[in-house]
């Protein structure tokens, strides 16, 4: 039987899963001592690991190349279509949220108000849920600066600790929803090879636990 | 203007050589599994109007669809699903027709899926309609029909059924809105545990809310149904939840027990779908690639109180997991005439030579070093020449 094929996103989700897999038992040693490998065999080759940008470990479980993935819940909001989310994994928790400059209302007046974010899918629905209508510009880079330098009226982005909004002047308006790191799992995989995956999600649950 | 001559749009490709063996090859597996079951082929228009397929009444969002006008301005839409069409055509054409019917299709449906996810946008399928009966043994018929039919292309498939009407029951005795309810179907359907139960936790904690809660875990074998009897417990959910489990019961008897399970979160197509639903997966791909159901319901537009049930399978799908499927394209004999004066004989012996079995092709190039060249480069070993 192939082992089942787990995308993790690259840098700290991929950390803390790694930690998560290593308390289960997993031995993660081929993960530790990457070399020029993109593929890592862990457990002693029951499960492949692949490492990605986060929108790419959607892509991959959608297409059903990989069997499971690792990724927040930003990216699923932004990118999501169609797989299953088995598990809500408590690590990498962050909040999306509405920033602006400090002491300025954001919601006041009836001028259509423009929103810098990297984004736009979410920003966009939160909006909508407010029956309000913004111009949305999509930035790639620090949004914080759009803002500052006059492009928009706020940002839509992910708040971790607020050091570098308040370092900016700026200051949370609303939150917009809260994040985490979520298993997902390929829609076909799960049918197929149900026990598998149930067999690691238990395993996984009990540790969060 | 840069005009778009050496490209296909997005979502659409050729089909060379092997790719349209393998192709052709699943489509005559699939269509002998339909005719042996007795379906008759059916063929509708490519372009139908667009009120055929309100996004309320088909699930298919409206923007996934194809859109043009006709000549008196009307919304016409590039078929993107059979079905529809075949009900509109029973409910109209086939008023006098023996019910029930068995009828199938082979032709494509077009969907205009999102930029860059690799998905097709023209789907080949095949699929079969039986129109005009309801009730176990029609279901039982049909299903039979997907699992023969995966059985055909695939030695490893699964195929889970569920049934509509047990999270239509709950959600109508739950007191919420039409787009939460949307919203609630939605997770389930994705199996999104965290927000299903964050957007259940704002409504009354009740047995509905608890069963609605757990159904898209309930999957898996006969076991899913003892679990689910203990928890739900309205009347009219734990109806369709015995009717899916006494089919379970009778799909054993195939003897293809771990590849026919049941899922009681299969809640796709709601508004269309008002029975049993079922969906089929073969190993090596990502999605599904047979869909289906019962939908008496949409028969109701046309006036018409009739039991339906069918399903689809996508057959580029499938045709891209077989593999090793192949047929030499080089002729054996390559047939020159010499002279102009030679081509008709040229042409009728090569029509000799096919007769009898010989794989021969005619030479439709002038020049005789010309001729050998092609003849060598694809392989041909005998070259003929007809005439002095």
């Amino acid at each position: 039987m192939k082992s089942l094929r787990i995308a993790l996103t690259k840098g700290r989700l991929e950390k803390s899963t790694v930690e998560l897999f290593e308390k289960i038992g997993y031995n993660c040693d081929e993960i530790h001592n990457k070399g020029r490998k993109l593929i890592f065999r862990i457990a002693d080759g029951k499960f492949e690991v692949v490492l990605a940008k986060a929108a790419d470990v959607i892509t991959y479980v959608e297409h059903g190349v990989c069997d499971l993935g690792v990724v927040g819940k930003d990216t699923i909001l932004e990118n999501g279509t169609s797989f299953y989310e088995l598990l809500d994994l408590g690590f990498g928790k962050c909040r999306f949220a509405l920033a602006g400059k400090k002491g300025i209302d954001f919601f006041h007046g009836y001028k259509a108000k423009t929103v810098a974010t990297k984004y736009p899918k979410v920003t966009r629905s939160f909006f909508e849920s407010k029956n309000m209508d913004v111009r949305v510009i999509k930035i790639e880079g620090s949004v914080e600066l759009a803002p500052l330098v006059g492009l928009s009226d706020g940002i839509v982005d992910i708040v971790e600790t607020g050091s570098t909004l308040k370092a900016n002047n700026l200051e949370v308006k609303e939150y917009v929803t809260d994040i985490s790191a979520r298993l997902i799992a390929n829609t076909a995989s799960l049918k197929l090879r149900k026990n598998e995956i149930e067999e690691l999600v238990g395993k996984m649950e009990d540790i969060i636990e | 203007m840069k005009k778009n001559l050496r490209i296909t749009p997005e979502g659409t490709k050729d089909y060379l050589f092997k790719e349209c063996i393998a192709l052709n090859s699943v489509c005559k597996k699939i269509e002998k599994v339909f005719v042996n079951h007795q379906f008759h082929q059916v063929i509708t228009p490519g372009l139908e109007f667009y009120d055929l397929f309100a996004p309320e009444l088909s699930g298919i969002s409206a923007e996934s669809m194809y859109k043009t006008t006709d000549k008196q301005g009307r919304i016409v839409v590039v078929r993107p699903d059979s079905t529809l069409p075949i009900a509109r055509m029973v409910a109209t054409r086939m008023q006098n027709e023996v019910l029930p019917v068995r009828l199938y299709y082979n032709q494509a449906v077009y969907r205009n899926n999102p930029s860059l996810t690799g998905k097709y946008d023209e789907i080949m399928q095949m699929g079969v309609e039986l129109i005009g009966s309801k009730g176990k043994r029609a279901d039982l018929e049909i299903i039979t029909t997907a699992i023969h039919s995966l059985q055909a292309v695939s030695s490893d498939f699964r195929i889970e059924v569920g049934h509509s009407m047990l999270f239509n029951a709950l959600a109508d005795s739950l007191d919420t809105t039409d787009e939460i309810r949307e919203e609630i179907r939605g997770y389930i359907e994705s199996k999104n545990y965290s927000a299903l139960n964050d957007i259940l936790d704002k409504l009354p904690e009740s047995g509905t809310v608890k069963s609605i809660r757990r159904l898209p875990s309930l999957f898996g074998g006969a076991e899913v149904f003892e679990k689910a009897e203990k928890i739900i417990e309205l009347p009219a959910a734990l109806e369709a939840l015995d009717y899916l489990k006494n089919l379970y019961n009778e799909l054993i008897k195939l003897n293809l027990r771990d590849k026919v399970s049941v899922d009681l979160g299969l809640v796709q197509r709601n508004e269309y779908y008002s029975g049993i639903v079922f969906s089929g997966y073969i190993l090596g791909y990502g999605d599904a690639i047979l869909s289906g159901g019962r939908y008496d319901k949409i028969f109701d537009r046309f006036d018409c109180d009739m039991g339906a049930s069918g399903f689809a399978i996508y057959i580029n799908h499938i045709a891209e997991q077989a593999r090793g499927l192949s047929r030499s394209r080089v002729p054996e004999v390559l047939v020159f005439a010499r002279d102009d004066k030679d081509i008709m004989n040229a042409i009728l012996y090569t029509e000799t030579l096919i007769k009898n079995g010989v794989k021969a092709q005619f030479s439709d190039l002038s020049d005789e070093n010309q001729a050998r060249e092609f003849a060598k480069k694809l392989g041909i070993k005998n070259f003929e020449i007809i005439g002095d």
